[in-house]
């Protein structure tokens, strides 16, 4: 009888145990709603900024508590999110990229449309047209832009182009003649982290898609067009042309993207392809480097638009499985404030409302490339932003093959055509 | 049923629900997985054997294996060989064998992560300590980019992961080699044997069962490792350190891929199973000598 007792015992205490796994809470206990923001994490700075805002639409909206999940950057973009709109408790407005990663979610049925909310809140009024780049789908809206990165520009050290006499180049002919001189005084032309393959990856593919034409690009990474076409195989010779030449860091496939920056801040390398993020690093990071940037010489013969910029929109999706869609857009224009702004900025942020930037307080050449992105008369997706994870991955990988002299570009671009086949059905 | 019948059963249940929920469950929906397409989320639609023959039409999954194949041969090399010789050398009994003893033994305790980006460091190629070394002593020509170049890699990885666990194995021989008597190594010098010989007539014959576990442990080990690999090279440069574990988590964790990489899983699973029979069969007839 008592073995009985106690076998009953022990059961009761695994059932009970597994059962209070699974009884979450779904509502707040007093009974006043909860609107859940759910973001990668922004970091310290931006985090306090992100809860301000909150305490003050709490102060606005009584009845309405605002709650912050912040998850680490790399799990947010990869399982975080689908697991957070998939659970009990989905958020209400939720950080996403503009693209095909939005397009996924409006798929799935994630994403609100909120093309009227936005004009009869005038919250849209409060943003440029462009700023809505891909945000848009048979012209309906789906997303509040809140932030935009240029993925890629070539960074220079202006004190090595001095102490050379160089200009910044325009042409491709310009780019190489420069590297050439910068090769010939013994410091590396051009540095890239390329461990994590999106680097070159965004880099080569601004590159490509001048090449070979927006349109051209596009389709072929959404599989409407191969990759192996003599276009493609000319933009990829291009790329072939700087390894062989000796124009970059000869560990380009084995070092990541933070520790070419230092190649680049430290003096030893004179130029640096990568984002605008890389402006506030310098800033810290080497106060006395003297940042200068171009954008993608132009390619004679090139296809596609040659004043094209390479660039993400990002911003807040509103869910539209949420109860509050209302209180989102009320958010999101308490976000899209100039007081918020403000805050924002002194955070480091690059507000991108009409007139959130403080363009005094602002780093110049942040400022620069705000404008660069905002008056781009050709945005081009960067390829893992953009578009499916897995060309962009198995077109990253040719890239990176042929930057780093591993394969020519006929066999990388052949290989690719390989690994992405079974994806076509 | 009455009561006492049911008690059993009852005991059981609590070990046996956990086991279900932990490892039985998990098995089952992975094989149920491979056989969708799936992003983990979204809708599951069933695509028959797909998963499975795009696997083993999958380049980078099938050289992955291989790559595995070269690390564990490379590590049971550096880590039981190597092992073996450094317990034969401090077992020898001369002065300072247990500094050396706790030297080796170190890398052991350090978290393989931080080993990992320790080693990235020793590997750079602008400023990390091989090629100053080289360069230094005019050996400019021997400098590589380590980590960068498919030919030196995965070479480079085994290298690291024999200075961690040569220490290790070193630890498990030196502790069988310590419960031999001395009598029968002072009647072996009365033989006119030397130190060699006594290290392969003596010391290994005796600990022979020692080492088959040791060679067991790193052939399965070898198929588990995933740090020291996603933190150097991140299957890197072009594919040339993938291994089943890294190519699995970009298919699952990047790609979304749920139903793909379940299949993978599957057959890694299979494969791993097949290994540790065939292995048990070989081992039959371990005989370790006896004085």
């Amino acid at each position: 009888m008592k073995k009985w007792l106690a076998g009953l015992v022990s059961l009761t205490v695994v059932v009970t145990a597994a059962a209070g796994c699974s009884s979450d809470n779904s509502t707040a206990s007093t009974g006043e709603k909860v609107l859940r923001i759910a973001m990668g994490s922004p970091g310290e700075a931006l985090i306090k900024v992100w809860e301000e805002i909150g305490d003050e639409f709490e102060s606005q909206h009584p009845g309405v508590k605002v709650e912050f999940t912040y998850q680490d950057d790399d799990t947010y973009q990869t399982i975080g999110l689908p697991n957070l709109l998939s659970g009990k408790t989905p958020p209400d407005l939720y950080f996403e990229w503009a693209g095909e990663r939005l397009q996924t979610r409006i798929k799935d049925g994630f994403a609100a449309d909120i093309t009227e909310q936005l004009q009869q809140s005038g919250l849209g009024d409060m943003f440029e047209e462009g700023t809505f780049n891909g945000m848009k789908v048979d012209g309906k809206t789906y997303m509040v832009p809140t932030a935009g990165d240029v993925t890629n520009v070539i960074f220079y050290n202006k004190q090595i182009f001095d102490s050379l006499n160089l200009s910044v180049p325009t042409t491709w002919e310009q780019f190489l003649e420069v590297s050439e001189t910068i090769k010939n005084a013994g410091i590396t032309p051009i540095t890239v982290g390329n461990l994590d393959l999106w680097t070159a990856g965004n880099w080569v593919g601004h590159i490509i898609s001048r090449v070979v034409g927006e349109q051209a690009y596009s389709d072929a990474l959404q599989l409407e067009q191969p990759f192996q076409t003599d276009d493609f195989v000319r933009a990829y010779s291009l790329v072939q042309e700087l390894w062989d030449k000796g124009y970059l860091n000869d560990n380009i496939n084995a070092i990541a993207d933070n520790e070419s920056d230092m190649l680049f801040l430290t003096g030893k390398a004179a130029m640096h392809p990568i984002g605008s993020w890389l402006v506030p690093e310098a800033a810290s990071e080497a106060p006395e480097l003297e940042l200068g940037y171009f954008n993608m010489p132009t390619i004679a013969g090139g296809k596609g638009n040659q004043e094209s910029v390479i660039g993400v929109l990002n911003g807040m999706v509103v869910n539209s499985k949420s109860a509050l869609i209302d209180e989102a857009i009320d958010f999101m224009k308490l976000y899209s404030s100039d007081a918020s702004s403000a805050k924002l900025s002194a955070a480091g942020a690059v507000p991108i409302t009409k007139t959130g930037l403080d363009r005094d307080n602002t780093h110049p050449v942040s400022v620069s490339l705000t404008d660069l992105m905002q008056d781009a008369p050709e945005l081009v997706s960067p390829p893992d932003t953009g578009y499916s994870i897995e060309v962009a991955n198995a077109l990253n990988m040719a890239t990176s093959q042929v930057i780093g002299g591993a394969k020519s570009p006929e066999d990388a671009l052949k290989e690719l055509e390989n690994t992405i086949a079974p994806l076509k059905k | 049923m009455s009561l006492r019948k049911l008690s059993p059963y009852l005991f059981v249940a609590p070990a046996v629900l956990i086991f279900a929920f932990t490892i039985l469950v998990p098995i089952v929906m992975t094989f149920a997985f491979s056989f969708f397409d799936w992003n983990g989320y979204g809708e599951m639609s069933f695509t028959g054997i797909d998963n499975y023959t795009r696997a083993f039409g999958d380049k980078i999954y099938l050289s992955s294996y291989t790559h595995i194949l070269i690390y564990i041969a490379v590590t049971v090399v550096v880590e039981v060989l190597v092992g073996l010789g450094l317990a034969g050398l401090i077992t020898m009994g001369r002065k300072g064998s247990s500094l050396f003893r706790i030297a080796l033994f170190t890398p052991v305790m350090l978290p393989m992560i931080v080993v990992s980006y320790l080693w990235r460091f020793v590997y750079n190629s602008d400023f990390g300590l091989i090629n100053t070394v080289l360069r230094s002593v005019g050996l400019e020509s021997w400098a590589q980019v380590w980590l960068g170049n498919p030919d030196t890699a995965l070479l480079a990885i085994c290298v690291v992961s024999g200075w961690v666990y040569a220490g290790f194995y070193m630890t498990i021989f030196y502790s069988g080699i310590s419960r031999i008597s001395k009598e029968i190594y002072e009647s072996a010098f009365l033989d006119g044997a030397n130190e060699w010989t006594i290290f392969f007539r003596i010391k290994i014959p005796m600990i022979r069962s020692l080492v088959d576990t040791a060679i067991m442990l790193c052939v399965l080990t070898g198929f588990q490792s995933f740090d020291l690999f996603y933190v150097m090279t991140n299957g890197g440069p072009y594919n040339a350190t993938e291994i089943v574990p890294t190519y699995l988590v970009k298919v699952v964790f990047s790609h979304m891929s749920i139903g793909y990489g379940s299949a993978l899983a599957v057959i890694l699973t299979v494969v791993i199973a097949v290994i540790g029979l065939a292995a048990g069969k070989l081992k039959g007839k371990g005989n370790t000598l006896e004085y």
